[in-house]
């Protein structure tokens, strides 16, 4: 009997911690989601936290209200860098993965260590480096400027996905090799299926970054047509609090919906040849 | 050998840090493509013929940077609609810059992606002349020269390499004007607030009556507030101690050797700001009731507050929402707001200094202010198809279609006049010497935030309760005293003397 009660104030307890910190994630989310429908421009007529009143005007002005804030244009102008930097990065992080996991080369310990020690500098060290061989390029005010940075950016972080391409035996890679399988077919045919977990995980982290990165764009895009999403919110004007929030939750939408369709992909592949014995 | 490694390493590091020790050695200089430039700059004015041959480049596109009010309103198109039409025969076409209003040109600039035409504050553009970023103007060849007072000419003058020039062409004067309800006056205010009986409210004429009029808003516990500002700014705070004496730099806002915020009865001004503070509350010691006094102003929070007229439109637009949720239809609630919201030149501040005085003696309260203009980007390759833009958009017509479409306050005479109303009060102010245009000269870079935490920690005073700073005037001026010392400190000594 002490013990069911015990067991019984533990789970409240637990529970009731749970919430709180669910509350205090949650709170912000809501509160911006609220403000995102204040018909209201402005923070300043909140009754206390929330909207004194809720309307879908903003959202209806984000995308029609476009002569000064062109939101739909900065998504488009997101996207694009997201999906094709999403593209490049993930295809040479699993390259360099790979390579790292798999072949044996001189200097490669030397290779591992020194992005090791590269990875520990803060990306934004290098922005007025970056700004001027940008100039020099005459990559100033095009997005492809962006995504061959965020592109060549990503190898630099192949170590989750080294770790991933280790634990796959390499005794498979011996019978295929056994059976004449080329090192390009082992890859392709043996190694990637079986990676499909670390390949959405790349593909992932590969979009989410620059989506929602703000000092490169910031750097790079000086025309207003070219601005992604983040940056054309930070420059909204004092009286747009609710379009910002408006703009700040839209943004999440294609993030979820690429989290839900890749979901499956992620389960099916943790748990593919699980059965084999 | 790991130890000799870890010598040289350690001997790098230690070069590398005190590598930052020691003076500047030379200023920043401007990049190679701008020296070519500098020299023209910096020779005789009467070379500026090498710069603008007069002769108009053809087949050339201008960038133009506007501010963003312009262009949402609809007047930069109209604009460049009839530049573009006057100019046609020559193939020059001006266009949006299409960049941040705040873009730097000293930025973007060197590298060919700055704007060749800009629109900014004089304290803005006067910033780029020492890295030589924007060429001069042969201001006395326009045809707006003599239409524009030499004060506003004056925010546009610099000495560079010994040589007088001016680097922009003044359009808008921007000050501080007074923003009230007039639905918020009391019932009786033309008997009982009305001594002169000139049918303008005491109130908007003289600070006593605003303090008194603030504190009956107060007294009457209904979470209202009469006149409120945010204090820790310092284009309107300094006003405060201009009027007492005060000043930024000495020599005529030249001469950064000499500042001056402790100057005269300065203290005496900043008082005056402690005691406007006390009826606040502590919104006014940040930038919270910058920018919530349009929302604030509209649902009666706010009597009144100051600010430029630049954005009278923003406060009309939060009044007429007010009256359309009233039950008013759009028109009538739009014509109510204006109707409403009264836009006038700031009250009076009492010799003495005490807000409480009875009938005090009066004395003008100045006002910091700006001139916004065009200036020529240094990397512009077509300068003369550039001032053919300035000369065009300076021009009578176009500044009263900006006077029309944005409400500014016009630099030109002609067009002050014609426009009347506030533009006439702001026109005359300059002339009179009650606005102090903001100094043009670099370093007031350096004055804004040390200025900015004194104002901030003396709205802060209204608020303490036992260990208040500044309980005398004496304290006042120390307190005042110490931030010329730190302006000074930061332009001469940590700056490497700018």
């Amino acid at each position: 009997m002490k013990r069911k009660t015990a067991r019984m104030i533990d789970t409240a307890l637990t529970h009731l911690i749970l919430i709180a910190v669910c509350f205090i994630f949650l709170f912000p989310c809501l509160w911006l989601i609220l403000a995102s429908f204040s018909k209201s421009g402005s923070i300043y007529s909140f009754k206390g936290f929330f909207p004194q009143e809720y309307s879908l005007d903003t959202f209806r002005n984000l995308f029609t209200d476009t002569e000064m804030y062109n939101y739909p244009q900065w998504f488009r102008n997101t996207l694009f860098i997201a999906v094709m930097s999403c593209l490049l990065g993930s295809f040479l992080v699993i390259l360099t993965a790979y390579t790292m996991s798999r072949f044996q080369f001189s200097g490669r310990k030397m290779i591992m260590k020194t992005t090791l020690v590269l990875g520990m500098f803060p990306s934004f060290m290098g922005m007025i480096a970056v700004y001027i061989i940008m100039t020099q390029f005459g990559l100033i005010n095009k997005m492809w400027g962006l995504i061959l940075i965020y592109s060549a950016n990503a190898p630099m972080g192949y170590l989750t996905q080294k770790g991933f391409f280790d634990t796959i035996p390499i005794s498979i890679d011996e019978a295929a090799r056994i059976d004449g399988a080329t090192n390009l077919q082992v890859f392709y045919k043996i190694n990637l299926p079986l990676s499909l977990p670390i390949i959405v995980y790349t593909a992932l982290t590969s979009f989410v970054f620059p989506w929602s990165d703000f000092i490169l764009p910031k750097l790079l895009l000086k025309e207003k047509d070219l601005y992604t999403v983040a940056v054309g919110l930070m420059n909204l004007g004092e009286t747009e609090f609710s379009r910002f929030a408006a703009g700040s939750v839209f943004i999440a939408v294609p993030i979820v919906i690429l989290y839900f369709c890749l979901m499956k992909f992620f389960v099916n592949g943790m748990t593919f040849g699980a059965v084999k014995g | 050998m790991k130890k000799i490694g870890s010598m040289i390493l350690a001997g790098i590091l230690i070069v590398g840090m005190m590598s930052g020790c020691g003076g500047t050695g030379t200023e920043q200089s401007a990049p190679e493509t701008v020296d070519g430039d500098a020299k023209e700059i910096g020779a005789d004015a009467a070379e500026l013929k090498g710069i603008y041959s007069g002769e108009l480049e053809r087949g050339v596109t201008i960038r133009v940077l506007e501010n963003d009010t312009a262009i949402s309103e609809g007047y930069f198109q109209e604009l460049i609609d009839a530049f573009n039409e006057k100019y046609a025969e020559y193939g020059i076409v001006a266009v949006d810059a299409n960049m941040d209003q705040y873009s730097n040109l000293a930025d973007d600039g060197p590298y060919g992606y700055g704007p060749d035409v800009l629109y900014q504050a004089n304290d803005v553009l006067m910033k780029y002349v020492e890295g030589k970023h924007i060429y001069p103007i042969p201001a006395q060849s326009m045809s707006c020269y003599d239409m524009i007072p030499q004060a506003a000419w004056d925010a546009y003058r610099a000495d560079v390499d010994g040589t007088e020039y001016i680097m922009g062409v003044p359009v808008n004067i921007q000050s501080s004007m007074l923003f009230y309800r007039k639905d918020m006056l009391p019932d009786n205010w033309e008997t009982e607030w009305d001594k002169n009986g000139n049918q303008i409210p005491d109130m908007a004429e003289s600070w006593n009556d605003m303090y008194r009029y603030s504190k009956e808003i107060v007294d009457r516990g209904e979470g209202k507030f009469g006149y409120m500002r945010s204090l820790y700014d310092v284009y309107f705070s300094s006003g405060f101690l201009f009027s007492y004496g005060g000043y930024v730099f000495g020599d005529n806002n030249t001469d950064a050797t000499d500042i001056g915020f402790a100057a005269g009865d300065a203290a005496v001004g900043a008082n005056v700001i402690l005691q406007q503070a006390e009826l606040m509350n502590e919104d006014c010691i940040d930038d919270s009731v910058t920018v919530s006094a349009y929302s604030k102003l509209a649902d009666g929070t706010y009597f009144a507050t100051m600010t430029t007229p630049d954005v009278t439109s923003l406060f009309l637009r939060e009044l007429t929402n007010v009256y359309e949720k009233e039950g008013l239809s759009a028109e009538e609630a739009e014509k109510k707001a204006e109707e409403n919201l009264v836009v006038t030149q700031v009250p009076k501040l009492p010799a003495s200094g005490d807000l409480t005085e009875e009938n005090p003696e009066l004395i003008p309260l100045k006002t910091m202010g700006g001139v916004n203009g065009y200036a020529i980007s240094a990397y512009t390759k077509a300068p003369n198809a550039c001032l053919a833009f300035v000369e065009f958009a300076t021009d009578y017509e176009m500044v009263m279609k900006r006077h029309e479409y944005l409400g500014i306050v016009p630099a030109r005479s002609d067009a002050a006049q014609a426009a009347g109303g506030i533009s006439e009060i702001i026109y005359r102010n300059l002339d009179q010497g009650d606005i102090v245009i903001m100094p043009s000269i670099r370093e007031i870079e350096q004055v804004w935030t040390p200025a900015q935490t004194f104002f901030q920690d003396l709205a802060k005073d209204a608020f303490r309760t036992t260990d208040k700073k500044y309980t005398s005037i004496d304290l006042i001026k120390e307190g005042l005293e110490s931030v010329d010392q730190q302006i000074y400190d930061a332009i001469h000594t940590l700056a490497g003397g700018q």
